[in-house]
């Protein structure tokens, strides 16, 4: 393979520099002549119905200058990033969630906004709500929407699992328990709306989808979706959340701004953040597994029940990805998950870094260990003997021949089974292992169109300017284009400017989830390159008077392959091919090769690529207080590619604590319906305290699907962490903790129990 | 209220009310943006400053403990010149920010305690830092940034290229 000169270098981040000065500039630094500030009245109860609302003492304060209920709305008063589509921007009449903004109140200031929603009467009468699954399935339950209380419900069949159980020697059951999580970025959620002279509106917004926010402003305000710019502010962190919230406030926005004809600001705060918008699905997962006496497993059974809250949000794909995903990284002849998602009257649940899959994985792995110990193998040896390898089945039966490297992660993480540290043995101490793997589609596959379109332009100056649909959240994007193009082009990096996603600038993309920058993004900007390369080499060939083989560029220049020091600069390559009219920018799109499945048994061509890992944890628990240390966490992932050391393991550490911090500390808690945490100084967020010593080993198999045979590494992580956590604690403890988060005082209770 | 006060080493008078938060002194009277509100109850560190020496939530301090006080920012550390500030070279170098919205805080912290015990234990800085949060990246990089953060200071003032600031860090 050919010697690369970027690809695989630790660049430093691109946009770091504006970043660490303080210099760029997120929404809520963004100041217009005339600008107003929104804050939501929320509904404060888990389920009722609006009755009245009186804005009129509100409207009599200073500074006040609107209050928007339903029906000022403009257009349908619908959000939904996938059908089914179930949500009002502001609901006329039944709520749904504590949470649920029921009313915008526009003033001078947010204080004053905030302070006037005070001083509206809304007469709710509650309705009994439902608050778990249970109820909500319950035969003769209240309907949360006209459809029912089940969002979505698939099966996905592979085999005969009955036949495969009947192979089996042994057969295991266990039932699994997980939490909501909320996002937690630092950033809360918000958008600006400014009406422009030009009879626009545009939308500064921290966002990950700008294309859905667009198409949702237009379609609220009732205006061609041309009409709308979206322009993504650097966004402090993202995870999945900023999606509908950012729709949702991005509308509110709009149409405030649109009604009054100045900017108005909606900035929520933490309270908002948590208790108001998306959060990560609760779950109630049972499995069954059957495996023959040496370890082959022939058949799992998995029933997943997600609570998905009062709206489907992106409910219909997380169901999806955690039944594809729900038997693991193994190659198992017979398979059957049933995956649901249910609605309740809580904050509502949608897409949150891992999608479904780390609660299904945290199960599954738990599963794993499980039949480890009823055979009486080895829990690694039990993963690798029924590991997917290239060639083998996956869980759709579809059939990678490269790029399927979970082997290998087993064999990273391998050696440090053995490097258990020095264990204090005064009897205080309790020490465990645990392994944990995952697979993760990468790309949105099975959930949607996977198109992504990528501008790159070069100046006669030679530096280059790229546009892509996909948003830079934090995890490197820009950095990886930046790297991406330089490469192709033969520029150093610093010659590469990624713009910030304007709408009106580039192809709508789909969103920045399901891992899927690098790859599918990442091929756009590689095929916009390289056309731009062919018009600098046909060029050169010109300006050397020599064939377009003899040329390559590197280092800035066009370099003769027969003589390094035969050199042109490419400013003026770039400028000579300006004036001969040859193109110097081009706009690709890179789609994904479409899935292909049956649609009652999920059979067939899902994901372009998987990224598999392994995780492995040595803890020391404390038997007198439950308190836990990670004394060593090895990550192992098959990422393809790595074309970025240092962001890579970044996103790997990051997401990894996010894991763990589901598998140990975080939860959404509520009493009667209402969230009792939703602040920092209650929920319990990780800081660098808990932080743990991830290291990273990379095993790199290629994928013909992605850039010089890269895959998506944000997502993964989470699960397996959280997973290998919970293995570890077990093992520690000598308990299967069947739910997570195995928080300490869990812990101090189990082993109190068995003193 | 009138109140004076040094801001990034310059004399500031600025004319509000009492109850202001020092935050929105900053960045709406002010224009200081680098500092940043990400929970507005002193629970997420986004926006620290450091007043007379010391590491503050401004969203929890109305502007009249301003009056008289030194107070730096973000926006102070690499100053009008487009050369970084060594801390923020050592965030960038080790890969220490991804979103970057938690950075200014951090930065921020590390001075201020670098300012303070040059020689940071691992503890120490886990104290330092414990207030400031961040979802991005796991926090492993920021620890390693603000060790080499100590080394680059100790280092700087050996050159005798830096006086006052940070001396150096135990290593091991």
């Amino acid at each position: 393979m050919a010697e690369h000169t970027i690809i695989g270098k630790s660049v430093r981040k691109v946009d770091g520099i504006e970043l660490v000065t303080g210099k760029a500039k997120f929404t809520a630094d963004m100041k217009f002549p005339g600008m107003l500030y929104g804050y939501e009245l929320r509904a404060g109860v888990p389920a009722g119905i609006i009755e009245s609302i009186d804005a009129s003492e509100a409207l009599k304060e200073p500074g006040v200058h609107m209050v928007l209920t339903a029906k000022d709305l403009l257009g349908p008063n619908l959000i939904g990033v996938l059908p089914p589509f179930d949500q009002p921007v502001l609901p006329d009449r039944e709520i749904r969630y504590a949470g649920e903004s029921i009313a915008l109140v526009v003033a001078d200031t947010r204080e004053g906004a905030k302070r006037a929603c005070r001083n509206i009467k809304a007469v709710i009468t509650p309705i009994e709500p439902i608050l778990t699954m249970e109820q909500a399935l319950a035969e003769d339950a209240r309907k949360i929407h006209p459809q029912g209380n089940v969002t979505f419900s698939r099966t996905l069949t592979k085999g005969n699992v009955e036949q495969g159980f009947a192979e089996a020697d042994v057969v295991i059951e266990g039932s699994y328990t997980t939490t909501f999580q909320d996002h937690c970025y630092i950033e809360p959620e918000i958008a600006c709306a400014v009406p422009s002279g030009d009879n626009r509106i545009t939308l500064y917004v921290s966002c990950q989808s700008p294309f859905h926010i667009r198409g949702h402003v237009a379609a609220n305000l009732n205006v061609p979706a041309s009409k709308v710019k979206v322009v993504q502010a650097y966004t402090g962190g993202s995870f999945g959340g900023k999606d509908d919230a950012a729709v949702e406030i991005g509308i509110l926005a709009g149409t405030a701004a649109l009604k009054l004809g100045r900017p108005v600001t909606i900035a929520h705060e933490r309270e908002e953040s948590i208790a108001g918008t998306n959060v990560r699905h609760a779950a109630e997962i049972a499995y069954k597994t059957g495996a023959r006496k040496d370890g082959t497993i022939t058949a799992r059974q998995v029933k997943v029940l997600l609570d998905g809250g009062a709206y489907a949000s992106e409910s219909p794909f997380v169901t999806m990805k955690a039944m594809i995903h729900a038997s693991g990284p193994y190659a198992i002849d017979h398979i059957e998950v049933e995956s649901t998602s249910v609605y309740t009257n809580k904050t509502y649940a949608g897409a949150f870094r891992g999608f479904g899959v780390p609660q299904v994985t945290f199960a599954s792995e738990s599963e794993i260990d499980e039949l480890a110990k009823h055979l009486g193998i080895d829990p690694l040896e039990l993963r690798r003997k029924n590991g997917l390898k290239a060639g083998d089945k996956t869980a759709t039966s579809q059939v990678y021949d490269q790029s399927v490297g979970y082997l290998q992660t087993l064999d990273a993480v391998e050696p440090s089974l053995r490097e258990t540290g020095t264990k204090e043995n005064d009897g205080r101490y309790l020490y465990g292992t645990g392994i944990a793997s995952v697979i993760q589609g990468i790309s949105n596959g099975a959930e949607g169109v996977d198109v992504v379109g990528a501008s790159v332009q070069m100046s006669q100056d030679a530096s280059v300017l790229v546009g892509c649909g996909l948003a830079e959240m934090g995890q490197g994007s820009r950095t990886v284009f930046s790297q991406i193009a330089a490469e192709v082009l033969g520029i150093p990096v610093d010659w590469v400017t990624v713009r910030q996603v304007d709408t009106d600038a580039v192809h709508d993309s789909g969103p920045t989830v399901a891992s899927r920058s690098t790859t599918v993004g990442g091929m756009a900007v590689k095929q916009a390159a390289e056309t731009v390369r062919q018009s600098l080499v046909k060029m050169a060939s010109l300006m050397f008077k020599t064939d377009e083989s003899m040329i390559v560029l590197k280092e800035g220049f066009a370099v003769l392959t027969v003589d390094d020091t035969a050199r042109i600069p490419l400013r003026d390559v770039a400028t000579a091919a300006y004036w001969t009219g040859f193109p110097l920018m081009h706009l690709a799109f890179s789609q994904a090769e479409p899935a292909d499945f049956d649609h009652d048994t999920h059979q067939g061509r899902v994901y372009i690529a998987y990224n598999f890992g392994t995780h492995l944890m040595h803890v020391k628990v404390d038997r007198y207080t439950g308190e836990v240390e990670v004394l060593k966490h090895v990550a192992s992932h098959d990422v393809g590619k790595v074309v970025n050391p240092m962001a890579a393991s970044g996103q790997v550490e990051g997401a990894s604590l996010i894991g763990f911090a589901l598998g140990h500390m975080e939860k959404v808690e509520y009493k009667d319906g209402i969230i009792q945490n939703p602040t920092f100084a209650d929920y319990a967020f990780p800081s660098i305290r808990d932080r743990i010593p991830t290291e990273t080993i990379f095993v790199e198999d290629p994928t013909p699907h992605g850039p010089y045979g890269a895959k998506g590494i944000g997502e993964p992580p989470v699960a397996a962490a959280a997973a290998a956590f919970a293995n570890a604690v077990s093992q520690a403890v000598g308990h299967r903790f069947t739910h997570i988060p195995i928080t300490r005082e869990d812990i101090a209770a189990v082993l109190q129990e068995e003193v | 209220m009138v109140i004076h006060f040094t801001c990034n080493g310059k004399p500031v008078t600025v004319d509000v009310d009492g109850d202001m938060r020092v935050l929105d002194v900053l960045r709406d009277v002010l224009d200081l943006t680098g500092t940043k509100e990400g929970c507005g109850e002193g629970e997420c560190g986004a926006c620290t400053i450091i007043l007379n020496g010391k590491t503050v939530n401004s969203c929890l301090l109305y502007a009249g403990k301003l009056q008289g006080a030194v107070v730096e920012t973000i926006e102070g550390l690499s100053g009008d010149s487009a050369g970084l500030h060594p801390i923020q070279e050592s965030f960038l170098e080790e890969g220490a920010v991804q979103c970057g919205f938690c950075t200014p805080g951090m930065v921020l912290s590390t001075k201020a305690l670098l300012d303070r015990h040059p020689d940071p234990s691992i503890k120490e800085i886990e104290t330092a830092l414990s207030g400031n949060f961040c979802r991005c990246t796991g926090y492993g990089k920021i620890m390693k940034a603000v060790v080499s953060s100590a080394e680059k200071l100790r280092d700087s003032r050996e050159d005798g290229h830096q006086s006052g600031t940070g001396l150096g860090v135990k290593r091991g």
